[in-house]
């Protein structure tokens, strides 16, 4: 056993080059690096052999090897953890070698700290991050245009200012959203109810494709997309980040920062977090888009204590939303919809531009509390406890006359108060085993004022679940189970005005369960095949619905027969890492047992008050969506690297061939699936910083192609699918490394200031999108230049 | 120790003490309005006769769908006079609503099948059509209907499509008899 010195600050991501020489010696070093104080190993510690320019890091057992090193050669080897100043050993080997490397914290702190722990190894269904660069070039862009990039992931819409994620073709209740371990509770049964958080608030964002479950819920019976605030700072001191930004296209600006404090003396830490933006009318290449001005302001603070064994963490955030519908979209009946609909240019278009939101619009505050409370028992248990509570407001308000619209009244309000409560029990790997098991607790109230398109209700619902995974290095087979049981119950109340009591009590229970095998080829070849078995209940608004969706020009009618929906989602993926060449393909196929839908029978109309509607039954049947999807990127001269991403996906359901003939069923298009999408271009990375080996300085240039939605439902469509599209983009950016005026170098060392250029839709293109709600009316937003700069300190 | 377990006190309580200013700082407004149209209302007069009737198309549980809608009928070979009478909510007359904003109203009236004519629709304050009141012209014993639109903020009020949004829309079964 060695002791050395080093320091080991926070957790974040290290770059190791492995380059493979051509040695003829057959010695490995292997071993377990360890915190020193708690005796905990620590995963993702970079190991470095400097001789032969090969290292590794540890897997989350914190075990690494390095295989084939020399006899009787003396090397150095680097061992570090992230940020910090990485130490140095000197040793020699005579045969196979069992190390452990022990990393004491810097004296200047005096206290151990705790290196946080991933609540669960990364799961075997096919995952996606999105890339630093990615995520840097969204900035001021809602959360679904942040992830639009990964394969799979596509975007509901409903203009250029409400955008739902979709994830191999599912979206809305099907896909969890979760943000700093708290999974968002919100209206998403809406189609133009965008999820209510700020990407600002994420260092790390990834997209889990696939049923999630186990892990998250019953809501993620599709996926779910994942956000990681960066951890609280270690050190004492203070650092941050500033950035600013403005888009051309709707002349919008957007600010936001975040400054961390620790003080020199006490456990405390604390993060402040805010987001301004504004923007006004976009414009299509031909008109402006009439009333999609929008305006949010967000805000988040965190407190985290640090002592021993206790860790405890506060989050308050707030959400806040204000933005236009536009107008062309505003119809009051199917008449309208019609006119607008064969109108060439936007029916009713405010063709002008403005900063001013005016009704038809939209406001939504969302707000967070969240407390969490970490206790460890030892190296290797753990009890974690979270309580969290959110509120959700909209507020929509519609177009009328003056007395109508007087007092700036909404004409509805949608509220849900939800408490969560989550407990867990966490170990380290024992044997080889590492993983959980948890119980959780929800209640829910939703109450909607007036205009009662969906009812009020109560909800419950509790769940326990457990989850192991068995990984023995360096044997390349990992293994991981879950099983999960969840119950929820709704008390329906009244709807309408209050006119109409309901008073209908439903529950539903249902197993959630996910094996999976991951298979580690080669170092840079990995193959994972997961199987999983989720479920969701059905929302209020598919059982109770009733009423006249406006922006959609339909009739909705909800059946409170409806089962819960469970879905059987296999996925296999093969993922290449290498220096020259990463590439990821992921197969699916997604069987789902009663699938809920809205489904029109020929000739069902309902004469409302503004005229006839077409009648939306929510029915459910047997569907199945299968798919592929691909990504790659290849250096192949210097700094050019090529990059692609495809994405396919088929859907469909068992439909009754004739009312006459209920046996008789054939196979039906799903609708709104998502089209073949291809990403393609190619980046010039001009320069690296090697200090920080973060914000490389690149120039970006992609084309994205949708083809033409040919399959299509039968029934219930009103306007042609768009037609094929290719669009460009650019981007660029650059990290400047700030220098002080006097400052040694070591103060300097946080200071970068990161420039960006980000132009989309770089030929003015028009177009309309296949999953955008509001092609039936308008172009799609035309060319956008937006341009930012961020500067980081600390 | 003592003293920064105080401190760690103070500032929790700081933060929720702040949370709970920011969680119940939103707007507080239960009373919002809902445009609601509950009855349409025809009253027609006989011009040079004792003529003097309502009939009325009527949504009684507020579900955006008409219950009931009175068939018109009306005795043949007269002219009436028409007015007609916009109730939103439980009971708010809104027609005056709708007569000070006249520009921003437009009535529709078409008929199908035989026996009724409608015409001199009123006009609003631009010398554009309004039709809250019209004349009714009745020929021969007949059936038919009559469509009654109100658009709000229409584009272009003598366009085949108006523009705007559609307040109501309801067809009213007729008998010339």
């Amino acid at each position: 056993m060695i002791n050395s010195k080093a320091a080991v600050v926070a957790i974040g991501l290290l770059c190791i080059s492995v380059s493979v020489g051509a040695q003829h010696c057959h010695v490995a070093l292997r071993g377990y690096i360890r915190e020193a104080s708690s005796n905990e190993t620590l995963a993702f510690a970079s190991v470095f052999v400097k001789e032969v320019s090969r290292g590794t890091m540890t897997d989350d057992s914190g075990y690494f090897s390095i295989a084939d090193l020399c006899e009787n050669t003396s090397y150095t080897v680097e061992v570090s953890h992230v940020e910090c100043a990485h130490f140095t050993q000197i040793i020699q080997l005579k045969e196979n070698t069992t190390l452990d490397f022990r990393l004491v914290h810097d004296a200047v702190l005096k206290e151990v700290v705790i290196v946080e722990k991933l609540v669960a190894p990364p799961p075997s269904q096919a995952q996606n991050v999105v890339e630093h660069s990615d995520l840097e070039a969204a900035r001021g862009l809602n959360l679904t245009e942040t992830l639009k990039k990964i394969p799979g992931v596509t975007l509901l819409s409903s203009g250029g200012t409400i955008a739902k994620p979709v994830i191999q073709g599912l979206h809305g209740n099907r896909i969890a959203v979760v943000s700093d371990g708290v999974t968002l509770q919100s209206q998403q049964w809406g189609n133009d109810h965008a999820p209510e958080i700020d990407p600002y608030t994420a260092d790390i964002i990834k997209v889990v494709k696939g049923a999630a479950g186990v892990r998250y819920g019953v809501g993620a019976m599709a996926g779910a997309v994942i956000l990681e605030p960066s951890v609280l700072r270690e050190k004492a001191g203070i650092g941050g980040w500033a950035s600013v930004g403005g888009f051309s296209n709707g002349y919008g600006g957007v600010g936001a920062g975040s400054i961390d404090w620790k003080p020199r003396r006490g456990l405390v830490a604390f993060r402040l977090q805010g987001t301004v933006k504004r923007s006004g009318n976009l414009r299509a290449p031909d008109y402006w888009l009439g009333n999609t001005g929008a305006s949010e302001f967000d805000f988040s603070a965190t407190v985290g204590w640090k002592k021993g064994r206790w860790k405890q963490t506060m989050t308050a955030t707030q959400f806040a939303q204000s933005f236009g519908i536009l107008r062309a979209a505003h119809t009051g009946s199917i008449s309208d919809l019609d006119s607008a609909i064969v109108s060439a240019t936007p029916r009713n278009n405010l063709n002008y531009f403005t900063y001013v939101i005016d009704r038809p619009s939209q406001q939504v505050q969302h707000n967070t509390l969240k407390y969490k409370v970490d206790y460890r028992f030892n190296d290797l248990w753990k009890l974690t406890t979270q309580y969290n509570f959110q509120y959700n407001q909209r507020r929509e308000y519609d177009r009328g006359r003056r007395s109508v619209i007087a007092n700036d009244k909404a004409q509805v309000i949608f509220q849900l108060w939800s408490n969560t409560l989550d407990v867990a029990l966490e170990h380290l790997p024992i044997h080889h085993w590492q993983g959980g098991i948890g119980v959780q607790a929800i209640q829910q109230l939703n109450y909607v004022t007036k205009g009662g398109f969906i009812p009020d209700y109560l909800g419950w619902g509790g769940s326990v679940w457990a989850m192991e995974r068995w990984r023995r290095f360096p044997n390349p087979w990992e293994w991981e189970a879950g099983l999960r049981f969840d119950y929820r119950g709704n008390h329906i109340t009244t709807t309408g005005n209050a006119n109409n009591n309901l008073d209908k009590r439903l529950s539903f229970g249902n197993v959630s369960g996910s094996a999976g095998a991951i298979y580690h080829v080669s170092p840079a070849l990995t193959a994972k095949l997961n199987t999983g078995y989720a479920w969701r209940p059905p929302h209020v608004n598919e059982l109770f619905a009733r009423g006249v969706h406006h922006g959609a020009g339909r009739y909705e009618q909800g059946n409170p027969d409806l089962q819960s929906e469970k879905a059987w989602n296999t996925n296999l993926s093969g993922e290449w890492e290498a220096p020259n060449l990463s590439a990821q393909v992921s197969l699916y196929r997604n069987q789902v047992h009663d699938f809920i839908y809205l489904n029109q029978p020929k000739d069902s109309i309902v004469l409302t008050i503004r005229g006839p509607f077409p009648v939306y039954f929510y029915e459910q049947a047997d569907a199945v969506l299968q798919g592929l999807d691909a990504q790659f990127s290849a250096k192949i001269w210097l700094g050019l690297s090529l990059e692609g991403r495809a994405s396919f996906i088929r859907g469909y359901r068992l439909a009754h061939s004739a009312v006459s003939m209920p046996d008789i069923v054939h196979r039906d298009w799903l609708p709104l699936l998502p089209v073949d999408r291809f990403q393609y271009g190619c980046k010039w990375t001009f320069f690296r910083d090697r200090t920080t080996l973060k914000g490389a300085s690149f120039v970006r240039i992609m084309a994205t192609t949708a083809m033409e939605q040919t399959r299509i439902p039968m029934e219930g469509l009103t306007k042609a699918a768009p037609s094929r599209f290719t669009l460009y983009s650019l981007e660029a950016s650059h990290t400047i490394l700030v220098r002080g005026r006097g400052a040694s170098p070591a103060a300097n060392s946080g200071r970068l200031l990161e420039v960006g250029l980000n132009i989309q839709n770089l030929t003015n293109t028009s177009y309309r999108e296949y999953l955008d709600l509001f092609r039936y009316f308008a172009d799609m937003p035309g060319l956008n230049i937006g341009i930012r700069a961020k500067y980081s300190f600390g | 120790m003592n003293n920064s377990k105080n401190r760690f006190s103070t500032i929790f309580l700081l933060v929720a003490a702040a949370s709970a200013v920011f969680l119940t700082g939103c707007k507080k407004d239960k009373a919002t309005e809902n445009e609601i149209i509950t009855m349409v209302v025809v009253h027609l007069t006989g011009i040079g006769t004792a003529f003097d009737t309502e009939f009325a198309a009527v949504d009684a549980d507020g579900d955006g769908i008409f219950n009931t809608i009175a068939p018109i009928e009306i005795p043949t070979n007269s002219v009436f006079n028409c007015h007609l009478h916009v109730v939103d909510g439980p009971l708010t007359d809104i027609t005056e609503e709708i007569e000070v904003e006249n520009t921003a109203h437009l009535f529709v009236i078409k008929t199908s099948g035989g026996g009724l004519s409608v015409s001199d629709l009123n006009t609003d304050d631009n010398g554009a059509p309004f039709g809250l009141e019209s004349t009714w012209t009745t020929s021969d014993a007949a059936t038919g209907s009559v469509q009654i639109t109100l658009y709000h903020e229409p584009t272009d009020k003598t366009a085949a499509d108006p523009g705007g949004e559609v307040d109501f829309d309801v067809v009213f079964p007729v008998k010339v008899q």
